[in-house]
């Protein structure tokens, strides 16, 4: 059975990558993974990086890497604000590697509770995220 | 033989006028774009100011963050220049530098110590040509900076504060007005202000803040049942960075803005002056020819008057 369909808008600061009725999406917020369907109370929430599913109907499912952002559900509307979201082709697994080297390298040599630390812990995670929605897609 | 010399000279400027309209012609359409760019942040801008204003609500206040909490005493202050890549573009380079040298050595005769940032190769060369070797170089990305790049920026920055090692944070960028006008401005990033927050906007945002509010009014019976996930202080300690992230956006694309619009005023200068340089060259260049002309002619009658 056909789900009710709903707004669904991902807004970037580098534009608008999403805004089409959908009927539900996946993702994950700082509590943990969530599905919105139509008619969910309304919410605001964060969002952590991970893979972002739209699920535009049935069997029809878009996937995009998600960055750190903000999650709002209305009455008909979920507006997701995120600061990064690139599309599972336009990532690259080495570099990601690296990235997530470098971060955890950055974690070792700061100290426990400065800034610093909490900056590299969050940058592991982003690249961290993204390399397991990578290297998930390439084991089907 | 001068005849030839300026010839090649015609060539070669004309050769220069190509390469400096084609420029022009680049700059223009990478102004375009960089215009475009400024206008697709601002939805963002909004919606991270609308969603601030109601989880601020809902907190009753915002925390106090770090970020937001000037220093009794400042020792050392971060200067952060926005510069370009690359040169050809007028005065947009160096005005920021020099901008930002004056106000460095301002705070160091005040007994302030000054750490300096750079975004932009010029920036950064021109720095350490003066020994001032910066703390951040960012580089690479000037002619269209994302996100990503402006996020690990402010980062840096933001981690710089509150671990202490600076107690201010300025910006220099060239504020975007037209192909011809290019402002230096000069903003301090950190303490982020507290009221900057939660103001509405300035200009073409008053509008769309102003229906925000509205809507927070027609929806306020339903404000209880929103539900936050974590708490609403929660999620401000992680907005609230976002505007230092976006105000350090909007910086790169209002300066990769003035750094195309510089280089497209300067390349039609350019082009300009090449235009009379060959209008003057072609014009030395028939007088040669026509006095070298008139000698022939007087070589060519006093040689048959001698035979007469």
């Amino acid at each position: 059975m056909a789900r009710t369909p709903f707004r669904v808008e991902v807004l970037t600061p580098e534009g608008e990558v999403f805004n089409e009725e959908v009927e539900m999406v996946s993702t994950h917020t700082s509590v943990g993974s969530v599905g919105i369907l139509a008619n969910h109370q309304p919410m605001l929430a964060m969002l952590d990086p991970t893979e972002l599913r739209i699920h535009r109907a049935e069997g029809e499912v878009l996937s995009f890497a998600q960055g750190e952002g903000f999650l709002q559900v209305g009455a008909s509307h979920a507006l997701l604000l995120v600061d990064e979201v690139r599309t599972p082709q336009s990532l690259d697994a080495a570099d990601l590697r690296e990235r997530v080297r470098a971060a955890q390298d950055r974690v070792t040599q700061a100290q426990e509770g400065s800034e610093e630390h909490r900056s590299a812990r969050r940058e592991e995670r982003r690249y961290g995220a993204w390399l397991k929605l990578l290297e998930g897609a390439g084991g089907h | 033989m001068a005849q030839k010399e300026v010839k090649g000279r015609i060539a070669s400027v004309k050769n220069i006028q190509k390469i400096t309209r084609a420029m022009e012609m680049v700059a223009a359409a990478r102004l375009r774009k960089a215009e475009q760019r400024i206008e697709e942040l601002r939805p963002y801008a909004s919606a991270i100011r609308r969603m601030t204003r109601q989880a601020a609500e809902a907190a009753q206040g915002i925390p106090r963050l770090p970020i937001l909490a000037p220093r009794e005493t400042e020792q050392t202050v971060g200067i952060l220049l926005f510069t370009g890549d690359r040169g050809l573009a007028g005065a947009f380079n160096s005005q920021i530098v020099r901008a930002g040298i004056r106000a460095g050595a301002d705070y160091r005769a005040q007994g302030k110590k000054v750490r300096y940032y750079a975004a932009g190769r010029r920036g950064v060369s021109s720095l350490r040509f003066r020994n001032q070797e910066p703390a951040g170089a960012y580089e690479g990305f000037t002619d269209r900076p994302t996100y990503a790049d402006a996020r690990a920026i402010a980062a840096e920055l933001m981690v710089a504060y509150v671990d202490g090692d600076v107690d201010r944070v300025e910006v220099f960028y060239n504020r975007y007005v037209s192909p011809l006008v290019q402002v230096v401005t000069r903003e301090t990033l950190l303490p982020l202000n507290q009221a900057s927050i939660m103001e509405d906007g300035e200009g073409a945002d008053a509008g769309q803040a102003a229906a925000g509010a509205g809507q927070a009014v027609s929806h306020n019976g339903h404000r209880a049942l929103t539900e936050y996930e974590p708490d609403p202080a929660d999620i401000l300690e992680r907005l609230v960075p976002s505007y230092v992230e976006i105000s350090i956006f909007r910086s790169l694309l209002e300066s990769t803005s003035s750094e195309h619009g510089a280089r497209m005023t300067a390349m039609r200068n350019a082009s300009e002056n090449a235009g009379e340089l060959i209008k003057d060259l072609t014009l030395q260049a028939n007088r040669e020819r026509q006095a070298a002309i008139t000698q022939e002619i007087m070589e060519v009658v006093s040689g048959a008057e001698s035979l007469v």
